[in-house]
């Protein structure tokens, strides 16, 4: 599976769990990389790569979660 | 101007490139130290190459005026080289002897404090207080600042049996060893959270995780506010609910202020590490200077200086003398908060009929 | 010129001996608008006592999700500059060993882009700059990174590791304290900057028992430093000690925790079948007995605070592990540990608490580490305990 791919798998669960659940790092990379049969490094790389750009960040409010910046 | 190319992952630099010379040197191949007096000790190398450590107290709080004057310092004496203890200590790192004195004599004259080594009272572990945190019921930085004040001569020139580590922390969260500590100081609430607000609840909180949030069980959902009610007979005041859900607002200038706990340790000398345990429940805060915390620490450190044996810890000496004299010669009233109510209660109760009357 | 507050109750922790860090506050003050404002903030905590931080929006450096920690006032209209004022975390050095030349750049780069002020050294061990504005932050981080130092860990993440002075400067140390520290850092950068844990991970690194990083008492792992051979005694040097007026009898002999030393008055003898290394009798006559034969170090985890569960002194796993570069057994261990916690931890779960509710027993067997009695303080008490399929055939 491409990096992008990936990628847009991930957001697409961030996304979709907006106002039911946050995310952690680890639930992220268990559900996709169970979704799509890749390993978790697989899914690390490809969130890295989101997180450097500024698609998603890292949150914290009583333990870190993933999730879409929010818009200014 | 703009700033330089980032890097990431990078890591702190090498320990190596921070190293004196003569630590270099002789890394790993100490025979023995010494300590000369309670501001300096020499360490020996088995090649006979010696390195003086000048030791300073610091607030912990430091300006960069304070760091660059230090900094100075250590380039005139040290060849640039000095490292902080864990306990905000700093050392100036002497290689060569002769620029011990001249280190010294600038060190009084700009009024640094100069000890701290050996059996004595040792810089106060703290944390941030109202200086810097949300969570703060006291100001650790004030605390430390008027207890080490009242026990200056301890750290300069006065010996204790044993070392004592002090320790602050401004809410239960205890950033630090504080619950190891020989004496230490608590912040805490005595108050179950208010729910002012409960359309902040509503919006500002996951109601689950903030019902998980408590170890006691005390929250319970509310579902007519779409919000959570909190059980007074269960809270036990840990703010933990507050830390994941704001709007539980669990501060209260009246109420809260400072616990005093005695007797821990970590090191394995003589005996095993040990956990603090409560002496005094409550003081109210006293700011600037909380004279009434500041009577209780002195009340119990004249016990231990009067009645502990030389090498004996706080902890140590009341083992030996048992609790109940504890509470007898420091004068301080037992009360039920001192009986253990919480997880580990059944094992601090007495199962003997061995007592020190 | 910052704005200058009438501080009538924090003047008064100017006086006395210690150093104030009033005093160090009022220094940034005179320059800096921030630490000027944060002192009238604090005059005001001091008057109505209680503390006015807050939480607010998220910040961090880019690709980053820990080593800044946000801070907000609740009092941003009367204390503009301070309205967002961030903790950075820079990951110190190991044992905190520093040059005079790093210092003033770090001094010079926080002048520019922050409050003047920090900490030397947060609790867990970061060097910690006290207070900036968001927009600084990037900056900050390009200024430090680009030197080669880089930014610690908060949040659920491992967090910046410390340890004791261990080899640098300590006859005692089993281990090399400063060199493990480093080496664990490098290694686990990726779990210190982009936190995926239920929640935090401290490693402390001791030398020895004497524990002068209080290991045991603030570490999810603590590594404590010990050996397996004899202590070795130099009876000249004991008879030092007696003629500079130690009591060896009261001071040593009888103060071993395992009785296992006596003194006839010219020479000492320790029953080293019974000592059990507390470093006593060495840490007080550090020139006439040295630990001998095999050194490598105790693994222990779990120690925290008192939220939740209480609090609780780490607790050994492994008693004793050879500790040689590249530590490929400990990192292994630990990456099991992380597995372990990442399958079954709840968010703010923190490891020692998990192993408490999941029992050892599981525990263990995931890690792949063997039941021994030094793991315990003593057996179980009660006759309550489960059998697997696997234990009845055994
Ligand atoms: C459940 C336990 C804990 C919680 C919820 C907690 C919470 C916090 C919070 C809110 C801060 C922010 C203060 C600020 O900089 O404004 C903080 C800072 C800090 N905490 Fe903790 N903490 C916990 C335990 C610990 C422990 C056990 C340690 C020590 C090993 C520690 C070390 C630190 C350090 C070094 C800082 C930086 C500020 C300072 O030096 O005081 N924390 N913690
Ligand atoms: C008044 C309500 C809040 C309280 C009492 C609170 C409490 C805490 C505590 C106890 C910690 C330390 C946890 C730890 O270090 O393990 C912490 C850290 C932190 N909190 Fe909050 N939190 C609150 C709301 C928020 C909000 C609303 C945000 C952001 C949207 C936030 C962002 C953070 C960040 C970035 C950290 C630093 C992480 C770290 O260094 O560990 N907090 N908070
Ligand atoms: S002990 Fe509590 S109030 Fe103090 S810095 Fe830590 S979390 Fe904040
Ligand atoms: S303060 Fe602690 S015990 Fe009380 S309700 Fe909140 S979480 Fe529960
Ligand atoms: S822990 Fe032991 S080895 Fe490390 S500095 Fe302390 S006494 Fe030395
Ligand atoms: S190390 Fe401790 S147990 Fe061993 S001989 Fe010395 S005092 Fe006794």
């Amino acid at each position: 599976m491409e990096k992008a791919e990936v990628a847009q798998k991930i957001y697409e669960l961030v996304e979709k769990s907006i106002g039911k659940k946050k995310l952690k790092s680890s639930d992220i990379q268990k559900q996709i990389s169970a979704d799509c049969g890749i390993s978790r490094d697989e899914v690390k790389e490809a969130l890295k790569d989101l997180v450097d750009e500024g698609k998603l960040i890292y949150t914290y409010f009583g333990g870190s979660f993933v999730e879409i910046p929010p818009k200014e | 101007m703009s700033a330089p190319q980032r890097r990431t992952d990078i890591g702190p630099p090498h320990y190596k490139d921070f190293l004196p010379p003569v630590i270099q040197k002789n890394y790993g191949d100490w025979k023995y130290h010494e300590v000369l007096n309670a501001g300096v000790m020499v360490h020996v190398a088995n090649s006979g190459d010696k390195i003086w450590s000048v030791r300073v107290a610091s607030p912990r709080l430091l300006s960069t005026d304070t760091i660059r004057d230090m900094a100075d310092m250590a380039e005139k004496y040290c060849g640039g080289y000095i490292r902080f203890t864990t306990r905000n200590n700093v050392e100036f790192l002497v290689s060569d002897e002769k620029n011990l004195t001249p280190l010294q004599n600038e060190l009084k004259a700009k009024k640094y404090m100069m000890g701290g080594i050996g059996s004595r009272i040792s810089n106060i572990v703290h944390t941030q207080g109202w200086v810097h945190c949300h969570s703060a019921c006291t100001d650790a930085s004030g605390l430390v600042k008027v207890l080490m004040d009242e026990f200056a001569d301890y750290f300069t020139t006065k010996e204790t049996p044993n070392k004592v580590r002090l320790a602050v922390a401004c809410c239960v969260n205890m950033c630090g060893a504080v619950h190891c500590s020989d004496i230490a100081v608590v912040a805490i609430h005595r108050k179950v959270p208010v729910v002012v607000d409960h359309d902040k609840v509503k919006n500002m909180c996951e109601v689950p995780s903030t019902i998980a949030a408590c170890p006691t069980g005390a929250i319970s959902p509310d579902p007519a506010k779409k919000s959570v009610k909190v059980n007074a007979d269960k809270c036990m005041y840990c703010g933990n609910c507050f830390t994941v859900c704001p709007p539980m607002e669990i501060h209260d200038p009246e109420n809260d202020g400072v616990a005093i706990v005695v007797g821990g340790k970590v090191g394995n000398l003589r005996s095993n590490p040990k956990f603090s345990k409560l002496a005094v429940p409550f003081i109210k805060n006293n700011p600037p200077r909380w004279p009434e915390v500041v009577t209780v620490v002195k009340k119990i450190l004249d016990a231990y200086l009067a009645d502990a044996k030389k090498h004996e810890r706080v902890g140590e000496w009341i083992e030996r003398i048992g609790w109940e004299k504890f509470f007898k010669v420091t004068g301080l009233p037992f009360t039920f908060q001192h009986i253990d109510d919480f997880t580990i209660a059944r094992e601090t109760f007495r199962t003997a009929a061995t007592f020190k009357w | 010129m910052p704005k200058k507050y009438e501080t009538p109750l924090l003047d008064e922790l100017e006086k006395g001996p210690f150093p104030s860090f009033v005093t160090e506050i009022k220094k940034a003050a005179a320059r800096s608008d921030m630490a000027a404002d944060e002192l009238g903030q604090l005059e005001k905590s001091y008057r109505d006592k209680r503390g006015y931080w807050k939480h607010g929006g998220i910040v961090g450096v880019r690709g980053y999700g820990s080593g800044i920690i946000g801070r907000y006032s609740s009092l941003r209209e009367q204390f503009p500059n301070v309205a967002n004022f961030h903790t950075v975390r820079i990951n110190s050095t190991s044992a905190f060993f520093y040059t005079s030349q790093f210092l003033k750049e770090m001094c010079d780069i926080w002048d520019q882009y922050g409050s003047g002020l920090t900490n030397l050294h947060g609790s867990t061990g970061d060097l910690v700059l006290l207070g900036t504005n968001t927009e600084n932050l990037e900056p900050i981080f390009a200024e430090f990174s680009s030197r080669g130092w880089d930014l610690g860990g908060s949040g659920s993440a491992m967090r910046t590791l410390s340890c004791c002075v261990g080899p640098a400067r300590c006859e005692w140390s089993n281990i090399n304290t400063l060199d493990i520290n480093y080496n664990l850092t490098q290694e686990f950068q990726d779990e210190m900057h982009r936190p995926a844990f239920p929640y935090k991970f401290k490693i402390k690194t001791a030398g020895c028992a004497v524990d002068c990083i209080a290991s045991i008492a603030r570490a999810d792992l603590s590594i404590i430093g010990t050996w397996k051979g004899k202590i070795a005694v130099d009876q000249s040097e004991v008879a030092n000690y007696a003629k500079k007026g130690m009591n060896i009898t009261e001071e040593i002999v009888n103060m071993c925790p395992t009785k296992c030393m006596s003194y006839d008055g010219s020479k000492l003898t320790i029953n080293d079948a019974d000592c059990n290394r507390c470093m006593h009798c060495i840490a007080k006559m550090t020139k006439a007995l040295k630990p001998t034969g095999e050194k490598g170090a105790t693994i222990l985890m779990g120690s925290k605070a008192p939220f939740v569960i209480g609090a609780t002194l780490s607790w050994v796993i492994v008693p004793f592990m050879k500790l040689e570069e590249p530590y490929d057994e400990l990192k292994d261990l630990i990456r099991k540990m992380w597995e372990f916690w990442d399958e079954h931890g709840k968010n703010r779960e923190r490891i020692g608490e998990l192993v408490i509710r999941k029992g050892m027993r599981e525990f263990l067997e995931f890690i792949g580490v063997e039941p021994v009695p030094q793991q315990v303080k003593e057996p179980r008490r009660d006759p309550f305990f489960f059998w697997t399929e696997a234990d009845l055939q055994k």
